[in-house]
């Protein structure tokens, strides 16, 4: 047992270990929620020594029985996404769900998804690669349903649960044909070993169309929105922040795998990121809801990270897995602010008064007069999503655009052009966020509004904070998102 | 027709048949089967792929790892039907059709 493997360990024994704690004391609701957040606060020590160990001695390999995990820094990337995210999400989480019943089922599904998540990261085989997405599904399917009394909620979790599984068998039968044709299920010894056949070539159509469905690669994202906005506002946050990221990543393994067997798995991920790109713009434009809006923004954020992973396979260079990969880190943040900021404006003004409704954009009126941090936590969010500088989103945009205009090939530059458009286009639905927070008269149900709690806006501050401090200094996060994108070309192995 | 053959024709029959019901059933506890059909197609096709590969013992281990995986999905989904009846009084998924757009 190394660093990292205590890094996966210790959220997947704390898990139920918070469940049997929520299940067993009196007054369970306090302790789950103090013991969720110490299980996290410990995991960031082996994590700490895992990122020194990677940086001394380069990506470490251990089996444990059948298990065979390999920490490389694209797998350390999402570790701290997830960490990081999931750290605030469960310190958010305590007031927000305050009034629920059954708070432990909660924590204990969020500790064990994060602890999955890392696993994913470090899967070297792809038989367990499946196995750790199948494992973050179904703690995905049980915080979505949370609200199971709501009838909205089981519809959208209907849906995520179908399509998922629907999209796992798929993964399995590409993994069955892998196997059929190489004979092995290393990720590394696949690409060695993978023919260049039209077999290999449909387990490749397989990856794509299976982990797409958790990717919510257009026109397999329905499920999103729906789950997204029906979710708690902390796991909305972690769902749009690290779960759609932690499919990109198992995709972008599976498929590194087998990039021997086509050459334009670049093109295919552009293809996919214009369309992402597109979709997500042209329907978050017509939401009235802003959970909804912010779940189909998504899709339109995953977009240019498949841009700028296509690019960097395309033209063979780290810089646009690099800006891809900063702009995953940095809509985490984002995101995760939007979701966690919109979702207080949600307690405050429905939830807390036992009203169930969603949160519409007309409800936010004038909200920045009674909670300006909040507010301006929800500005900061979505206008560094729309890619005003100086906030964090504006930095990865552009290091993913300047990647696209140096492989000087005029289709790319066009597209790099079509998703500046696009940056442009999803402003005319931030703005009016911006808009009715700042400028409107306060509405009926924010004068009615309940106080915030304070450990409520406490995430919300730190992640303003990063969000600016990223913006600033966007190279604070190098470390991080620098060697993953050289990561990722050695999973192809381009690096 | 050589064995695998047969095999290969099973899986695209299972998986076919597990689509078809996905797409004409709009009972939740039929869907639950529909996918289970297509795990099965799936499972067939795993352990086809050992046989093929020569290595039938890790083609049937990775069967049997799917089958508890699968089963655990196919135990969310059946909750999500007994609290759907609860809920909405009915299993037929046209009720569950409200979020939109």
């Amino acid at each position: 047992m190394t660093a990292f493997t205590w890094m996966i360990v210790l959220p997947l024994v704390a898990s139920p270990l918070v469940y049997l704690a929520g299940r067993l004391l009196k007054r369970g609701e306090q302790t789950v929620r103090w013991l969720a957040l110490a299980a996290l606060v410990v995991t960031w020590v082996p994590f700490a020594f895992a990122a020194f160990d990677l940086d001394a001695n380069g990506p470490e390999a251990v089996t444990l029985g059948t298990v065979a995990l390999r920490l490389d820094a694209l797998g350390l990337l999402l570790a701290a996404l997830s960490l990081a995210l999931g750290t605030l999400v469960v310190l958010y989480s305590g007031p927000y769900l305050a009034a629920e019943s059954d708070q432990e089922k909660h924590y204990a599904s969020l500790l064990a998804m994060i602890g999955v998540m890392i696993g994913l990261g470090c899967a070297a085989d792809l038989f367990n690669l499946w196995i750790w997405f199948e494992a973050m599904a179904v703690a995905s399917f049980l915080l979505v349903v949370f609200h199971h009394e709501q009838p909205t909620s089981l519809e959208a979790a209907v849906k995520y649960v179908v399509q998922s599984a629907a999209g796992s068998v798929m993964v399995l039968l590409g993994i069955a044909l892998v196997l059929s044709q190489t004979g092995t299920l290393d990720l590394a010894a696949i690409r060695e070993a993978a023919p260049d056949s039209r077999m290999m070539l449909a387990a490749g159509a397989l990856f794509v169309i299976g982990f797409g469905v958790k990717v919510a690669l257009v026109p397999l994202h329905t499920w999103l929105p729906d789950a997204h906005s029906q979710a708690p506002s902390g796991i909305s946050a972690m769902l749009s922040g690290v779960v759609i990221e932690a499919g990109l990543v198992a995709l972008l393994r599976a498929l590194g795998a087998l990039a021997g067997v086509s050459a334009s798995w670049g093109e295919l991920l552009m293809a996919f990121g214009a369309l992402n790109m597109l979709a997500g713009n042209l329907m978050a434009l017509r939401q009235t809801q802003v959970k909804r809006l912010l779940a189909y923004s998504s899709l339109s954020h995953v977009g240019y990270m498949l841009l700028g992973l296509g690019i960097a396979l395309y033209a063979k260079e780290s810089a646009g897995a690099q800006g891809s990969l900063f702009h995953m880190l940095n809509h985490g943040l984002m995101k995760g602010l939007a979701f966690l900021a919109a979702g207080a404006l949600l307690y405050a003004l429905h939830t807390a008064t036992g009203d169930h409704r969603p949160l519409t954009v007309a409800d936010l009126d004038g909200a920045a007069s009674r909670y300006p941090l909040t507010a301006l936590g929800l500005s900061l969010a979505v206008l560094g999503l729309g890619g005003l500088p100086p906030l964090a989103g504006f930095m990865s945009k552009w290091q993913i655009f300047m990647a696209g205009f140096e492989t000087r090939n005029g289709w790319i530059e066009a597209l790099v052009v079509f998703a500046a458009l696009n940056s442009v286009l999803s402003l005319a639905y931030y703005a009016p966020l911006v808009n009715a927070v700042y400028r409107q008269k306060p509405s009926a149900a924010v004068r009615e509004g309940q106080p915030l709690p304070a450990l409520m806006t406490v995430p919300v501050v730190a992640l303003s904070l990063a969000v600016i401090v990223v913006g600033v200094w966007p190279g604070l996060l190098r470390w991080l998102s620098g060697p993953a994108g050289d990561a990722l070309l050695a999973t192809f192995g381009m690096g | 027709m050589s064995a695998l053959n047969w095999v290969t024709l099973g899986v695209l029959g299972l998986l076919g048949a597990g689509l078809y019901g996905l797409l004409i059933t709009r009972n939740l506890i039929k869907v639950v089967i529909a996918l289970q059909i297509l795990v099965k197609g799936a499972l067939l096709a795993l352990v086809a792929a050992g046989q093929a590969s020569g290595q039938i013992n890790l083609g049937q281990s990775l069967a049997v790892t799917v089958i508890v995986a699968d089963t655990v999905v196919a135990v969310v989904g059946l909750a999500l039907a007994v609290q759907v009846k609860r809920l909405v009084g009915t299993l037929d998924v046209k009720a569950l059709s409200n979020l939109r757009g």
